[in-house]
């Protein structure tokens, strides 16, 4: 199967040339299959975060090579990085980030606005996304009436809004009991049936060794072990 | 110095022109020793964040830059009524020794910042910003001009003293002046005309090679400024003794005057905007070859086309108005029999 992300000799410093320069990844080579579910484990500073970052086009190696489906983004400007992420990654962050005073129809269609899509086309998308994860009756309720798990599909609707060929999670199911955390795991399993790959990262040992997980790479102080 | 909206304007914008690029100085001297685009390092991320705010700053001073030559040469002929002896811009000019040289850097910089803003406009499209630092070598290049035209500029309007008795552009563009503009009022009409009609022929043919080709800028860049300096010549020589239908009167700033229907601004604008285009064809044409993605190279050409095409239109228009103004003129300047 052929590689859809590809990094080779990555290496991201924070700080650097300053005292409290931080090496968050070192040298790493990864090579990500298309289709199939990957986690990233590791304890806290391991740099998963900032693999995650990387491989989903939000932040530039200080060195070394990022290919997204054959085309290098590793030395892309930001303002084309941005075009690069908004067409292949859908985002699920640890805290879901939602927009509070929004309601769930308007956090969902947000990420569409500048595809250029118009508002109908949009808001048919939001409302068929809320209803394929259960949310079709809270579809006009604010986000910060729902539940941490009603939260979590709320984003990941936002996250599948743009159609992403590759969905990203960083610590999906750190906010969530282990019932919520199956069902979150039953969505990713739909997500990859539906041809997308799935990064997520992760230290929950019950997300490492569900079945539905295809790979778990190991972070350790940077490097991925082998 | 005579305070008024218009002096003050062009004072603040030239002013603007200089401080702002000047203060965006030491960032393209950054860009221009540290830019590399295959890093991710942090003075690279900064540079690139630093250069947005910074094109998109300096594009809007070098716009008003430009506009600003059109105000300035407004300005120059409307004050002529104030002062003895000026009959047009001419007039105005000549009252300091400051008057031409201060046209003379302002039409520099409209170049410049011509040339500037195309760079920049084909940079900001390309994924790989390929005319990143030689933009910012023009920038570096453009501060001591910039400096250059607001000091005279400065000096001009401060040298501007209602009392003074100047001379008219009668004086300056007459075969008999020993400068410049004396040659090119005794330049033959019989000479000038061919040699303008072919110069500006010439460059129109160019400008629509470059714009169905998308290569040549280098070319069509100093057939761009040949034609300019010839058509200059050329409004001299004889086109502006069709325009006043008087075989002495060579001014070219009277074209400019309401009673010749302003139409001397559909000219110049005409060849100006052509000349600017042409040039920043010639200045893309060293970054349209080897070492540059396909999406890129293609963006250079779609941009060098583009830039052929303003430059014929231009070009074009100046012929057009050329020949209408012999054809429709009342002057005969060479009897038939």
């Amino acid at each position: 199967m052929s590689a859809l992300i590809e990094l080779a000799g990555v290496t991201k410093v924070f700080h650097e040339g300053q005292h409290n320069a931080l090496v968050a990844l070192c040298d790493v080579d990864l090579a990500l299959e298309a289709g199939r579910i990957t986690v990233l484990q590791g304890p806290s500073g391991s740099g998963k975060s900032t693999l995650l970052s990387v491989l989903g086009c939000l932040a530039r190696p200080t060195s070394g090579r990022v290919r997204v489906a054959g085309e290098v983004v590793s030395n892309l400007p930001e303002a084309f990085l941005a075009d690069v992420r908004r067409r292949t990654f859908g985002f699920v962050f640890q805290q879901f980030h939602l927009i509070g005073g929004l309601s769930a129809r308007t956090n969902v269609m947000l990420p569409a606005y500048p595809t250029g899509r118009t508002h109908s086309e949009i808001a048919r998308r939001a409302a068929e996304l809320l209803g394929q994860l259960g949310l079709e009756k809270l579809t006009d309720a604010r986000v910060e009436w729902l539940s941490g798990g009603e939260q979590q599909r709320v984003a990941i609707a936002r996250a599948l809004i743009n159609d992403p060929r590759v969905v990203i999670a960083d610590e999906p199911t750190a906010n969530l009991d282990s019932a919520l955390s199956a069902e979150f795991l039953g969505i990713l399993a739909g997500l990859r049936d539906e041809g997308r790959t799935v990064i997520m990262s992760s230290h929950d040992p019950r997300v490492c060794e569900a079945a539905v997980v295809d790979r778990v790479v190991r972070l350790l102080d940077g490097k991925v072990e082998a | 110095m005579i305070f008024q909206k218009s002096v003050l304007a062009l004072l603040f914008a030239s002013a603007a022109g200089a401080l702002g690029a000047l203060a965006a100085g030491p960032h393209a001297l950054a860009v221009w020793r540290h830019w590399d685009l295959e890093t991710g390092r942090a003075r690279q991320l900064r540079l690139e964040r630093r250069s947005s705010l910074v094109s998109t700053g300096m594009s809007l001073l070098l716009v008003v830059q430009a506009v600003t030559l059109l105000l300035f040469v407004f300005n120059a002929d409307r004050m002529a009524s104030q002062f003895v002896g000026a009959m047009c811009a001419v007039g105005t000019l000549q009252v300091d020794g400051f008057g031409f040289p201060a046209l003379i850097a302002r039409i520099a910089v409209f170049f410049g910042s011509g040339i500037w803003l195309a760079m920049n406009a084909v940079d900001g499209r390309c994924r790989d910003y390929p005319l990143t630092r030689p933009k910012s070598l023009l920038l570096l290049a453009l501060i001591p001009l910039l400096a250059l035209a607001c000091g005279l500029e400065l000096a001009y309007f401060r040298g501007l003293r209602p009392e003074v008795i100047t001379s008219c552009c009668g004086s300056l563009f007459s075969s008999g002046s020993p400068a410049v503009t004396g040659d090119l009022a005794a330049w033959p009409v019989e000479r000038a005309m061919p040699v303008t009609f072919v110069v500006l022929g010439g460059a129109a043919c160019l400008s629509a090679w470059v714009a169905r080709h998308g290569r040549g800028g280098l070319a069509l860049g100093m057939a761009g400024l040949l034609a300019f300096v010839v058509a200059l010549a050329g409004v001299v020589a004889f086109v502006s003794l069709y325009v006043y239908e008087d075989p002495r009167h060579h001014c070219p700033f009277c074209l400019l005057k309401a009673e010749y229907g302003y139409r001397g601004y559909a000219f110049y604008v005409a060849l100006f905007a052509a000349t600017a285009a042409a040039l920043g064809a010639g200045a893309l044409a060293p970054f349209a070859g080897r070492g540059r993605s396909p999406a890129s190279a293609a963006r250079l050409q779609s941009a060098t086309r583009a830039l052929g095409g303003v430059a014929l239109g231009g070009f074009l228009l100046v012929l057009l108005m050329t020949a209408w103004q012999i054809t429709a003129s009342g002057l005969t300047l060479f009897p038939h029999g």
